[in-house]
């Protein structure tokens, strides 16, 4: 009996000290563009003010980003891809939050290729996903590159048939942030 | 036994601690969107579309032009709808046209030119956004000042039936001014007053005076992404009875009303409406509308507006 009382004092010593280690490096001002190409059109957007946190104790990650703060060349494009497309007014953000799955020490200097495995919401609907992405650490900050495609159908983003031979099937998203510890 | 019993209770409170310093651990990942969170609400999120186009139907609306956007704007205004079929096809057979375009200097600020066919007038005027509707402040506020040049040969006889006659080139011009004050209250509608003045250099009577002022109400009702409602109404502060006492006529003009729908189609608006105002400039249809719904001075129209990006790598069309 007594040893299970050790055990569980001991494992919540170990909590407490776990929590109290963890570091945060977090930025406001990652970039994140995506890419549609068809024949008829090709169509980017870039986000440059989107939020991002990773915890490297956890090996948590978290990223999110306003719709509305996804800049088109073409305003009229963009004014569309709020109203009519991303309903932003009523889904304002999109997000991925995940865990890195190998076991990296970001805390090292050095370039890690990691895989996170988590949930991306967009427009209102949450799916899993596996994106994978680089990490370059300098111990300061953290250098994080990723890139996936995303369908535009599984999120229930409807593509009128007037324009939908303009808008790729797949949309391609890549994300270049540098966050900093906290 | 007893001790036994002590301490078995003492590791559960443990382990019940433990649970609960445990389950925000779980919840770690949602605390993370939650600092992300926390920190993007620190920027306000501004509203976006509060209408279609920077035109609700006659008048215009707080929207301004992006930036390096050119627009442009082909208005028709038909001939009355009771004007008889073989005579007048319905009053297709004649229109009363408006050119115009505009040019967004920033995303907030544009600048504008038309040509009315309605007494040859060419149309100057600038837009700037002075305040913008956000989840911190309730309603967008556009500021709007208009010139116009009335290009008629002196003498002609206007809608009114009066005779105009201009002794030089100052008495042509007139003036307008207009705060633009809209709140988009969900993503279908969205509601608009216009207090407004103009200035005529010269009115065709001296019982009118050259000074107007004007309130306007307007709003759009979305029924789908691409098909929209819009309604638009110009109260005038004339004083028709003191025109009456010293002409002996009636006033001949009348509050311009509008009803409409906006479908949009990619580059396009197209504005489809019935007003009772031939006019496509505040000089003309706030002030000098001779229409009247009551009597079925009802003209049909349209407003297409085909927007250009010129800004470096927009020159793709949507």
């Amino acid at each position: 009996m007594k040893s299970i009382l050790t055990l569980s004092a001991l494992l919540f010593f170990l909590h407490v000290g776990e929590a109290g280690a963890q570091t945060l490096y977090g930025t406001s001002s990652g970039e994140v563009s995506f890419f549609s190409d068809t024949p008829l059109e090709t169509i980017e957007a870039v986000n440059k003010k989107s939020g991002a946190i990773i915890n490297t104790t956890s090996q948590e990650i978290a990223v999110q980003m306003k719709i509305t703060d996804f800049v088109f060349p073409n305003k009229l494009m963009q004014e569309h891809f709020n109203e009519n497309y991303m309903e932003s007014e009523k889904y304002p953000t999109a997000s991925f939050k995940g865990k890195i799955k190998e076991q990296v020490d970001l805390s090292k200097a050095g370039t890690y290729p990691v895989t996170a495995e988590g949930s991306l919401s967009i427009h209102g609907v949450t799916k899993p996903v596996t994106v994978k992405g680089t990490i370059i650490s300098s111990g300061n900050d953290l250098k994080l590159d990723f890139k996936f495609q995303v369908k535009p159908e599984e999120y229930k983003i409807e593509v009128p048939s007037l324009v939908i031979t303009k808008i790729a099937e797949l949309i391609d998203v890549s994300g270049k942030m540098t966050l900093v510890k906290k | 036994m007893n001790s036994n019993l002590h301490l078995r209770c003492l590791a559960l409170l443990v382990a019940f601690v433990m649970g609960m310093i445990g389950l925000p651990e779980a919840k770690a990942q949602d605390d993370l969107l939650k600092m992300l969170e926390e920190e993007q609400s620190k920027e306000p999120t501004y509203t976006i579309a509060t209408f279609k186009a920077s035109r609700l139907i006659n008048g215009q609306t707080i929207e301004t032009v992006s930036k390096n956007h050119l627009n442009f704007w082909i208005s028709h205004r038909f001939g009355a709808v009771n004007s008889g079929f073989i005579a007048n096809f319905f009053g297709l057979d004649e229109a009363k046209i408006r050119l115009g375009l505009e040019y967004g200097l920033t995303d907030n600020w544009l600048i504008g030119a038309g040509r009315s066919s309605l007494e040859k007038t060419y149309d100057l005027y600038t837009k700037y956004k002075v305040l913008r509707q956000s989840n911190r402040f309730p309603v967008t506020v556009t500021g709007l000042a208009g010139w116009g040049i009335n290009t008629m040969e002196t003498g002609y006889v206007m809608e009114s039936r009066a005779e105009m006659r201009f002794n030089d080139n100052l008495e042509r011009y007139s003036y307008w001014g207009q705060a633009l004050i809209a709140r988009k209250f969900n993503e279908k509608l969205s509601l608009q007053v216009m207090p407004t003045f103009l200035h005529y250099n010269k009115v065709e009577d001296p019982s009118i005076p050259n000074d107007l002022w004007a309130l306007g109400f307007g709003g759009r009702y979305k029924l789908t992404k691409r098909f929209t409602l819009s309604g638009e109404y110009y109260h005038a502060f004339s004083d028709p009875d003191g025109y009456q006492a010293s002409t002996g006529k009636a006033y001949p003009y009348h509050d311009a009303i509008s009803i409409g729908v906006d479908i949009e189609t990619g580059g396009h608006v197209f504005q489809l409406h019935f007003t009772n105002s031939r006019g496509m400039i505040e000089k003309h249809f706030i002030g000098q509308t001779v229409g009247s719904w009551e009597d079925g001075d009802i003209y049909y129209g349209f407003n297409i507006a085909r927007t250009f990006s010129f800004d470096k790598g927009g020159k793709h069309k949507d």
